[in-house]
């Protein structure tokens, strides 16, 4: 897709004759320049970008963006629950995805971007991989921040970028993408708005701002310009960029303002997962090629990747049926998302079809698709065995369908968290309660003491148990299982009131604090 | 508007922009991406940022506070409706709350559902949207 320029095919219907001859861009000093074929507006199609930062925003793009679709798993109990949808485009109301759709869709988008990332037949993964993000994003409002925007734009304009390696490419080697022009200025567009949408009076006195941010930042802010001052000056930054970050000869300008303005995002606390992460990544294309250039050809690895390029069919070969049985193996034992396993076997086939296709088209070589076939299932082991998100997919699945009125479902998610993360007590309470609901007394306070033996310093399954034994007329055993709350969670107002009810004693009121179920995705 | 376009197609630089597919994709792109936020301020929702750019604006401050009768009954909406959609309502975004009312009317047909939000900001006076019965007016 990128690879096709387009050619003016009707140069005697084109408008008017050019009045002035187009200045080509003026090119970084790294990389050479090259002549742009015919008379087309410079400053997109003579953008030139040396090869290393291409590659180095290929990586770090795509590779956050393959951790952020593995995070939003953690939101996919959310999707199909109750049968409502309400997508961004009234047309897509039915398209919306449900639970296990959208966890799969994520799984794949992730194992494309990683794909992507070794720059893995990107003409046909980067447009494969924006159309489910476009999908997943588009047809809900479930997870409609500005950021999830951006990406489907900057994904879209991804398309169009020659992310591939030229042949022969050294480093500095040039690369001519309008795309990547159009990324910078998709960026000063949100920019301008995103400053003019702070013209407001509740912004400039720091109203908003005051009530936003936190962390470490707020007490570098207060202590030092104050509220009203950083609200004034976040609008200024933002015009500077919206002014900058596209112009090459003022880098030197949005480089320092826009890589500073993002860590103090990142330092502030707001909740917007990776954004902050994904825009430094995007400044990569604001710093000068040749320092990219510079790094690259220091880089270590570069003999190792190269001989991945190798043509050899029997290390195409191998590379490909060790990744993907390896992949396939590695799930199996330690991947904890559902479906990984079977999405696995399916993904197994990718790398066949690219080295096949690759044949077809009279190519040799591939062994990089075994590579990063089996890189991609590593990111998900990765994410899942250094995040909690598997096991907050389960928490909130039950979670969701306990509060919509679905116990059984409920109980199915519970079990299925118990048996990835035994040592979660909220699994057990979780449990607990609802085989007490439903009756089955004995497994209903076991799983009660479980979680109270793992969740020591809380009341709540203590508080449980009580309830449920002075709910069935056993009142000296719920005020004994009434003060052991009150001894695991001194300050628990739940423990504490339940003890007043069952003794008819008059306790101190603390400043405690209410009980609280944790399966909420909207903690 | 026509001859606004050819005019901008005469212009030297946007001349030959236009000449090509990519150049007309990115002009087109371009324009849409400047104009798509000026949308916001024409729209009924106030609270509907999406599409906007206006990332962490006062607005986004607003805390609504959505409830529903039925038939003079208060109805939990957490027992329909997943939390996070209940989070989207809070932030008093129409479309949303519009689509629970609808939903709300096709389960209890015949029935009188009132729906609104009373909403809080950091700006401006608190104000209250719906309370009619959103079967018979399905817009708040």
């Amino acid at each position: 897709m990128a690879k096709k320029r387009d050619r003016s095919k009707k140069p005697a219907a084109a408008p008017p004759p050019v009045e002035r001859p187009v200045k080509a861009a003026k090119p970084d000093k790294a990389i050479e320049v090259v002549p742009l074929p015919s008379e087309q507006p410079a400053f997109w199609f003579g953008y030139d970008v040396a090869w290393a930062k291409v590659w180095l925003f290929r990586v770090l793009v795509f590779g956050l963006l393959a951790i952020d679709a593995l995070l939003q798993i953690r939101h996919a109990p959310r999707y199909g629950a109750g049968g409502f949808n309400v997508a961004q485009l009234p047309l897509l109301h039915d398209l919306g995805p449900s639970r296990v759709m959208y966890e799969v869709a994520q799984l794949v988008s992730a194992y494309l971007f990683i794909l992507a990332a070794f720059g893995v037949a990107t003409r046909v993964v980067v447009p494969c991989v924006t159309a489910i993000y476009a999908w997943l994003y588009f047809s809900s409002q479930l997870d409609s921040y500005q950021h999830h925007y951006l990406v489907a734009l900057v994904l879209g304009i991804a398309c169009f970028v020659p992310w591939q390696r030229p042949a022969d490419a050294t480093p500095s080697t040039p690369v001519r993408s309008w795309a990547l022009r159009l990324i910078l200025v998709q960026l000063a567009v949100l920019y301008l708005w995103a400053a003019i949408s702070k013209m407001d009076p509740a912004w400039l006195d720091g109203r908003t701002l005051s009530g936003q941010i936190t962390g470490p930042l707020r007490a570098v802010v207060d202590s030092s310009v104050g509220i009203k001052a950083a609200a004034r000056f976040t609008i200024v930054v933002e015009l500077a960029l919206a002014f900058t970050v596209w112009m090459r000869p003022a880098w030197f300008i949005a480089l320092p303002l826009g890589i500073g303005f993002h860590v103090s995002v990142l330092l502030s606390g707001l909740e917007i997962g990776l954004f902050a992460w994904l825009m430094l990544a995007m400044y990569v294309l604001v710093v000068p090629d040749r320092v990219w250039v510079r790094i690259a050809e220091l880089r270590p690895l570069r003999g190792v990747l190269d001989r991945l390029r190798t043509d050899s069919d029997l290390v195409t070969g191998i590379s490909v049926v060790l990744g993907s049985a390896l992949a396939v193996a590695l799930v199996a034992v330690a991947c904890r998302f559902e479906n990984a396993l079977t999405v696995a076997v399916a993904l197994g086939l990718v790398p066949i079809i690219i080295v096949v296709g690759r044949r077809l088209r009279g190519r040799r070589g591939g062994a990089i698709a075994g590579v990063a076939h089996l890189a991609g299932i590593l990111v998900w082991l990765a994410v899942d065995r250094t995040t909690t998100v598997a096991v907050d997919y389960y928490r909130f699945w039950g979670g969701s369908q306990r509060r919509l009125g679905n116990a059984e479902t409920a109980e199915v998610a519970y079990r299925k968290m118990i048996s990835i993360a035994p040592g979660e007590g909220s699994g057990h309470y979780q449990l607990g309660r609802l085989l007490l609901k439903r009756g089955e007394e004995q497994a209903g306070l076991d799983e009660l003491r479980k979680a109270q033996a793992i969740e020591t310093a809380r009341a709540r399954a203590y508080v449980a148990e009580a309830q449920y034994l002075a709910g069935k007329g056993r009142g000296p055993e719920a005020i004994e299982k009434a003060r052991e709350a009150t001894y695991a969670e001194p300050d628990s107002k739940e423990a504490n009131d339940l003890l007043t009810a069952l003794t008819g004693q008059k306790r101190e009121p603390g400043a405690g604090t209410p009980g609280s179920d944790d399966d909420s995705d909207q903690r | 508007m026509l001859s606004f376009l050819r005019w901008l197609g005469q212009t030297p630089h946007l001349g030959t922009l236009l000449s090509t597919w990519r150049g007309r994709a990115i002009a087109l792109f371009l324009i849409a991406q400047l104009l798509l936020p000026i949308l916001y301020f024409t729209r009924k929702d106030p609270h509907d940022e999406r599409f906007a750019w206006r990332m962490f604006s006062p607005m986004r401050m607003a805390r609504c506070l959505p409830t529903a009768t039925i038939d003079g009954k208060p109805f939990n909406l957490a027992t329909e409706f997943h939390e996070a959609w209940l989070e989207i309502a809070s932030r008093g975004r129409f479309t949303v709350i519009e689509a629970m009312g609808a939903r709300l009317c096709a389960k209890n047909p015949g029935s009188d559902v009132r729906l609104w939000i009373d909403c809080t900001y950091i700006d401006r006076e608190p104000r209250s949207y719906g309370s009619y019965n959103i079967c018979n007016v399905p817009e708040l």
